[in-house]
C-alpha cells in the first residue's frame, strides 16, 4: 500500500487556485522534498495531506484512508508547522512540548506515564538537546525550538513525518547537519517523510524524490533531474544561480575548521 | 482560629462560595489569559445581564436562565466568527451590547421592582442564599472536574490548534467545551463580584500567575492561589471597613498583580 496517494488534487483558497492538478504517489519509508518558491503552494499541499485544507476536487489517500480517517487513529502524522508562534512566556518547558507529541497516542481521559516520558527524553537526546529539557520553550533560540519541535513531531512515533521548512532558524552550517539527521531518522525508523523547502540546492543530496511545486508540479522524480535549467526557470523564473551540494559540504567543512 | 469577621453565618456562606468560585475562576483564568480570550470573557459576562433579565421577566430563576442565555451567546459568537463573515472582535461587540440592551428593555417591562439588580451588576456575596450556595458549589465542582479531565487536550489546543488536530485531538469539540465552561463559570461567579467586575477575576489571576510560571501545573496553582487569596482578603476587608465585597475582591487582586509585576521587574 502507498503511504500517500494523491489524484488530481485542486485546492482553492479565497477563490484562488492554490494547487492545481496535483498527483503524487509515495511508497512507505521514502523521503520526498517539495521545493518551490514561497507562495507556490507547498504549505497548502502539506496541509491538504494532513486534512487541514479541503480539496476542491481530487482525492487524497493516506495508507488507503482519507486524511480525516487517518487523523482519528491518532499517531499517523508527526507535523512540524512552518512557524510555531509561541509567546516567550507561554508556560511550557521543552519536555512538556515533546510530551505533547504523544497525547494522540495516549488518548483522551488518560495521562502520559513513565513510558511516555522516557520516549520523549529519548527523542530529545536524539536531537541533541536533552540537557535543555527543563528550560521554558520560549527561551530557546530559533534553531533549538525547531529541534525540540521535531522531537515533538517524532515523539508520537508517527508513520508519516510532515515538515514545513524545518530549516527555518537554523544557520546554513547547521542545515547540513540537520538534513543528515533527518536522513538518519528516515533510515532508522522507516518513516515516510514529506518535507517542504524553498531551498532546492541543499536538499537534493538527501531526499529520495523531489517534486517542484509552483501552483502545479513542474517536475517530479529523482533529485538529480530537478537541477535542470528548464525546471528551475519554470519554478523560480530566469537568472537562477545554482549552488551544488553533496552529502559532504566542503564549504561547511572549511568553515568548521576555521 | 477564625478571624472574627468569619464567625457570622452569612460570612461563612460567603467564604465557602467565594473559595469554590475562586478555584474555578483561577483555573479558567489560566486559559483565558493563554488563549487571549479576555475580551470574549468581558463580552460573555455582559451578555449574562440579558440572561438575568429574561429570568426576572419570565419569573424563572435568573441564574438558570442566565446560564442558558450566556452559553447560547458564547456559541453564537463562535459560530458567527467561524463562518468568517464578521471578525471575532466585532461579533463580541455586537452580542455584548445587544444583550445589555435586551436586559434593559426586559427590566423596564417587568413589574418586579424588588429585584436585586445592583447585586447582579456588582455582586452581593454577603446576601447569598443557601440554595445559591448549593448551586455554586455543585456547578463549580462539576466544571472544575470537566476541565481537569480534559486538561491535556485543552492545553495542547491552546499551544497550537493545528498540531493538536494532527495528533488526533477533536479541537473544535474541545474549544466549544471550553467556551461553555467559560460561560457557565461567568454566570456562577456573577454572585460574588457581579457582571461588571467578573472579567477582572477571569484575567488577573492568570495574568499574575503567568509572570512566574514555567509550566502549566505551576501556573494553575498560582492562579487559583491568587484568586482565593483575593477573595478571602477582599471579604475580610469588606467586613472590616464596610465596603462593597465585589470591589474589595477585585482591588485586592489588582494589588497582588501590581506587587507581582514589581517583584518580576526587580528580578
Amino acid at each position: 500500500m502507498k503511504a500517500i496517494e494523491i489524484n488530481n488534487l485542486t485546492v482553492t483558497l479565497k477563490g484562488k487556485e492554490a494547487l492545481r492538478n496535483i498527483s503524487l504517489s509515495l511508497d512507505e519509508g521514502k523521503f520526498i522534498g517539495i521545493v518551490g518558491p514561497n507562495g507556490g503552494g507547498k504549505t497548502t499541499l502539506l496541509r491538504a495531506v494532513l486534512g487541514l485544507a479541503r480539496p476542491a476536487s481530487g482525492t487524497i489517500r493516506i495508507f488507503g484512508k482519507s486524511p480525516d480517517e487517518a487523523l482519528k487513529s491518532g499517531s499517523v502524522f508527526g507535523y512540524l508547522p512552518q512557524i510555531s508562534k509561541i509567546s516567550p512566556d507561554f508556560p511550557v518547558r521543552v519536555i512538556d512540548v515533546v510530551m505533547m507529541g504523544r497525547y494522540g497516542k495516549v488518548g483522551m481521559l488518560r495521562w502520559p506515564g513513565e513510558e511516555d516520558r522516557k520516549k520523549s527524553l529519548e527523542y530529545l537526546a536524539m536531537m541533541g538537546i536533552e540537557d535543555l529539557r527543563n528550560v521554558p520553550f520560549g527561551q530557546l533560540s530559533g534553531g533549538q525550538q525547531q529541534r525540540a519541535s521535531i522531537a515533538r513531531a517524532l515523539a508520537g512515533e508517527p508513520r508519516i513525518l510532515v515538515l514545513d521548512e524545518p530549516n527555518t532558524g537554523i544557520d546554513v552550517i547547521g542545515q547540513e547537519d540537520f538534513y543528515h539527521l533527518l536522513k538518519g531518522l528516515q533510515k532508522k525508523f522507516q518513516i515516510t517523510t514529506l518535507m517542504a523547502s524553498h531551498d532546492i540546492g541543499a536538499i537534493t543530496a538527501y531526499v529520495d524524490e523531489i517534486a517542484c511545486l509552483n501552483n502545479t508540479f513542474h517536475y517530479q522524480g529523482s533529485p538529480v533531474g530537478a537541477l535542470n535549467e528548464d525546471v528551475l526557470t519554470n519554478l523560480y523564473g530566469k537568472n537562477v544561480d545554482l549552488l551544488m551540494h553533496t552529502d559532504v559540504c566542503e564549504k561547511c567543512e572549511r568553515l568548521r575548521r576555521t | 482560629m477564625m478571624p472574627e469577621a468569619f464567625s457570622a453565618y452569612f460570612m461563612q456562606k460567603a467564604l465557602l462560595v467565594g473559595v469554590m468560585i475562586s478555584l474555578l475562576a483561577g483555573l479558567i483564568s489560566v486559559f483565558v489569559v493563554l488563549r487571549k480570550m479576555s475580551f470574549i470573557g468581558a463580552g460573555i459576562s455582559h451578555a449574562a445581564f440579558g440572561g438575568v433579565a429574561i429570568g426576572f421577566f419570565a419569573g424563572l430563576n435568573p441564574v438558570l436562565t442566565s446560564i442558558g442565555y450566556t452559553v447560547a451567546v458564547a456559541l453564537g459568537i463562535e459560530f458567527v466568527t467561524r463562518k468568517g463573515k464578521v471578525s471575532e472582535d466585532a461579533s463580541i461587540g455586537i452580542f455584548f451590547a445587544s444583550s445589555m440592551a435586551l436586559g434593559v428593555v426586559l427590566i423596564s417591562l417587568s413589574k418586579n421592582y424588588t429585584l436585586d439588580l445592583y447585586g447582579y451588576l456588582f455582586g452581593n456575596i454577603l446576601a447569598i442564599t443557601e440554595g445559591e450556595v448549593m448551586l455554586s458549589v455543585v456547578v463549580s465542582v462539576f466544571v472544575i472536574g470537566i476541565i481537569l479531565l480534559f486538561l491535556k487536550e485543552i492545553f495542547a489546543t491552546t499551544y497550537n490548534e493545528e498540531i493538536a488536530l494532527v495528533s488526533g485531538i477533536p479541537v473544535r469539540a474541545i474549544n466549544t467545551m471550553f467556551l461553555i465552561a467559560l460561560a457557565v463559570s461567568i454566570v456562577i461567579s456573577m454572585k460574588i463580584v457581579g457582571i461588571i467586575l467578573i472579567s477582572a477575576l477571569l484575567v488577573i489571576p492568570g495574568a499574575t500567575a503567568q509572570l512566574f510560571a514555567k509550566n502549566l501545573s505551576f501556573m494553575i496553582a498560582a492562579s487559583c492561589g491568587v484568586a482565593v487569596v483575593s477573595t478571602v482578603a477582599g471579604l475580610f476587608l469588606s467586613y472590616e471597613f464596610d465596603i462593597a465585597p465585589g470591589g474589595a475582591i477585585v482591588l485586592t487582586a489588582t494589588s497582588i498583580f501590581l506587587l507581582a509585576l514589581f517583584l518580576k521587574g526587580r528580578r
